[in-house]
């Protein structure tokens, strides 16, 4: 079981001592009594010491780069596989999503259908709503600290607000299929709507709860990092407070505020624990905020948990799913890092 | 000579509505922001509410002292282990109340206790033989439907069709309850035990066993590695090609979601290498790939703070870089570090996500020994007791939440001070 991976660390340290050997000689060489004095080789040990130091740094450095590089190899293979089952065209634009794997071959419906359209516009649905609460409340919230708050009152918002950055996915997820998702189907009950008992409001809600903070953390500190000049330039011609913010501030910190956007969006879309506890199933495509949906996350998770083998199409294409995500967030992040370092350069 | 030159004010009455307008946008501009600070704190005062009020009574537990009569005829006095104590403890409550005869009502009132008491019947007398043939009190779990009765969770003045108790035991409840026989009590299983089917028998020690072996993990390969990939990339780097890439790489990581960490331990750990599922070994491993980036980022900072001058002091007086980093600027660079660390293990604690990919999430009642033993880990329980049918784990997982959450805070607390105590402007 274990025997690929001890091979592995045995590996390792094979090479490692082999890379040591040399320098270990020319340690223990240098300690023989030879023509060079003391001085010297306590020179050389001691370069050579160090040279070995920055090689192990540089190793584990590389973690990172590995951990990437393991991330879309191992998602790349895997849903190379997945698309040697289904075709890639049927899953990308597929309609349907109802992954269930026959048994016997001949039996109804043996393959399953893979299409993450649904999937994906239930992610789409949930983020969307998140970033309709979390968007203004975050924003506004970021003005009000870095503007009209004094500084004192700031120093106590501003960690009291990160608390909810801070409070673990699971509990919102617990706290929105128990609390936030029977007071909505109450409240439809009593207006005659129907809200589904998974609705994808109450996750959207609570999801929009979670990510004010990455909204409002991130946008102060671009608002904050507006020159005082344009402030001043904005009252000097009479403007009020809220007129300089409105159209001096903002114009100028805009990069940096969508920059914070647009992470706060690829947390959303990447977010799992909420959705799996508080969204469906069910993959319905529709844009009802009052029905069930899920999500790509939730269908990773449910493709996942529990024994499964590991060649059916069912498990691969949760590595499908993963390597869609992956590409969706890594694409929004770079956008997001672009453009506020662009704006940064832009004022420093 | 400069004329003092006076602006005539005007007062006009439609700058002085212009004006007043203006001034009532701001106000609300103003209100705006307020509202939204409020709205977020008081969505933690609603959390935080909810949490407490429907956790706090899973710290305590209903029990009943029952009179057991240790039958000789029901206990082979050899194999003591072996008797048939859940038949003692069903006689003692039919004693109780005789006027039972049904069997179904009989059935039923045999499960006003927890199975918990058959055991701990046994275990009573296999610690006590030489009780055995006599009539003992003992204290029990009540089952946690009648727990949850006890706590007013259950409430009695619905119809009997629509709460879990049925009319006839909450007669029995009550009589029992005159006899002075039904108690509350801190609820030591709890913290003691691991999980179970019963609520009334599981507890958090398995879980929160797992959670420590897990960070241990965490720890041991996230903060070596970290700040050594902190120390390289801020003080021996060269500013190169490689050097950016793995500094865009580190920025993209962070913001990679964490579910997709489970699917590259699943892949790699799991499949390729053959890890033992389940085991706190992989999940720390995983989540040390997740967290690293958090500890470099940080670690960074901490060294960037460190002024250059203590850099050029040493290297002046000799020493060399690496002298210099051990000697110098690790010291100095190391409580910002550990700020760093401690955050990034809260964050690994909360994590649930990529420790159901690599199969955390199983049933599992022993608490494990070891970094390979199978576990899970505290959040993956909130998230399998939230899942549960039975009402009285809906408490549990608010008491496990509440857990979870007093640990976060005291690690949070302490990355604070830390920054705090250390924190040193040059």
């Amino acid at each position: 079981m274990t025997s690929p991976f001890v091979l592995t660390v045995v590996a390792v340290v094979l090479a490692g001592g082999l890379l040591l050997q040399k320098s270990a000689r020319r340690i223990l060489v240098g300690w023989l009594p030879g023509s060079r004095t003391f001085r010297q080789e306590t020179n050389r040990r001691r370069k050579l010491t160090e040279r070995f130091a920055i090689y192990v740094l540089i190793a584990c450095s590389s973690v990172a780069i590995l951990t990437t590089v393991g991330i879309i190899l191992s998602l790349v293979f895997e849903s190379v596989r997945f698309f040697a089952l289904i075709p890639v065209t049927d899953f990308l634009f597929g309609l349907k999503w109802s992954p269930q794997t026959a048994l016997r071959t001949d039996q109804v419906a043996a393959t399953g259908l893979f299409g993450m359209i649904p999937l994906f516009a239930g992610t789409l649905l949930i983020t969307l709503i998140a970033m309709l609460i979390a968007a203004p409340i975050g924003l506004l919230a970021a003005i009000y600290m870095s503007e009209y708050a004094s500084r004192a009152a700031r120093d106590i918002i501003k960690p009291c607000l990160e608390i909810l950055a801070g409070i673990p996915t699971v509990v919102y997820g617990f706290f929105a299929a128990l609390t936030v998702a029977p007071f909505f189907r109450n409240i439809g009950d009593v207006n005659g709507i129907v809200i589904s008992s998974e609705s994808a409001l109450a996750a959207g809600l609570v999801m929009g709860i979670m990510i004010i903070p990455f909204v409002s953390s991130l946008s102060e500190d671009v608002i904050s990092a507006v020159p005082q000049s344009l402030r001043e330039g904005s009252y000097g011609m009479g403007a009020t407070q809220s007129e300089t913010i409105k159209q001096v501030i903002l114009p100028a910190a805009l990069p940096g505020i969508i920059g914070a956007l647009l992470l706060a969006t690829s947390r959303a879309i990447g977010e799992t624990m909420i959705d799996v506890m508080a969204a469906g199933l069910s993959a319905n495509l529709t844009a009802n905020p009052f029905a069930a949906v899920t999500t790509v996350t939730v269908q990773i998770v449910t493709l996942l948990v529990g024994d499964q083998e590991f060649d059916s199409a069912k498990t691969l294409a949760a590595f499908a799913l993963g390597l869609v995500l992956f590409f969706i967030t890594l694409v929004l992040n770079v956008i997001a890092l672009v453009v506020v370092n662009k704006y940064r350069e832009h004022y420093d | 000579m400069t004329d003092l030159i006076t602006m005539p004010v005007r007062a006009s009455k439609a700058g002085a509505a212009r004006l007043k307008q203006r001034h009532a946008a701001e106000r609300r501009f103003r209100f705006y922001g307020l509202f939204a600070i409020c709205f977020g704190l008081s969505c933690i005062g609603i959390l935080f509410f909810t949490i407490i009020s429907g956790g706090y009574s899973t710290f305590s537990q209903t029990v009943v002292t029952i009179d057991i009569n240790l039958e000789r005829d029901l206990i082979d006095a050899k194999n003591i282990s072996d008797g048939d104590f859940r038949k003692i403890v069903q006689n003692s409550l039919y004693g109780l109340f005789p006027e039972v005869t049904g069997r179904r009502d009989k059935r039923k009132l045999a499960n006003l206790v927890s199975p918990a008491a058959e055991y701990q019947a046994r275990d009573y007398a296999v610690a006590n033989p030489h009780h055995i043939g006599k009539t003992i009190s003992i204290q029990v779990p009540t089952s946690d439907d009648m727990d949850q009765f006890s706590k007013g969770v259950i409430r009695a003045d619905l119809p009997e069709s629509e709460r879990r108790v049925s009319d006839l035991e909450i007669v029995w409840f009550n009589g029992l309850k005159e006899q002075g026989r039904i108690e509350t009590i801190f609820n030591r299983t709890f913290f003691k035990s691991g999980d179970s089917r019963d609520p009334e028998l599981a507890g958090i020690l398995g879980a929160a066993l797992g959670s420590f072996y897990t960070l241990l993990v965490t720890f041991l390969l996230s903060f070596p590695i970290g700040v050594a990939s902190a120390i390289y990339l801020e003080e021996f780097a060269p500013k190169n090609r490689l050097t950016q890439l793995i500094e865009i790489n580190i920025n993209n990581l962070a913001a990679v979601p964490s579910i997709v960490f489970g699917l590259l331990g699943l892949a790699v750990f799991l499949n390729f290498f053959g890890l033992p599922r389940s085991a706190p070994l992989v999940g720390g491993m995983v989540l040390a790939l997740m967290t690293l980036p958090t500890i470099i980022i940080a670690g960074r900072a901490a060294l960037k703070s460190v002024p250059p001058s203590i850099r050029q002091a040493a290297i002046g007086l000799g020493a060399s870089p690496m002298q210099t980093l051990t000697h110098h600027t690790l010291p100095l660079a190391m409580p910002g570090m550990m700020t760093g660390t401690i955050l990034g293990m809260a964050q690994a604690l909360g994590e649930t996500a990529p420790l159901l990919m690599i199969g955390m999430v199983a049933f599992i009642v022993d608490i494990p020994a070891g970094i390979t033993d199978p576990a899970t880990v505290m959040p993956v329980q909130i998230y399998l007791w939230s899942d549960s049918p039975e009402r009285a784990f809906i408490e549990r997982t608010s008491g496990a939440i509440m857990v979870l959450l007093a640990f976060l805070i005291t690690m949070n607390a302490l990355a604070v001070n830390l920054r705090k105590k250390f924190e040193q402007k040059w």
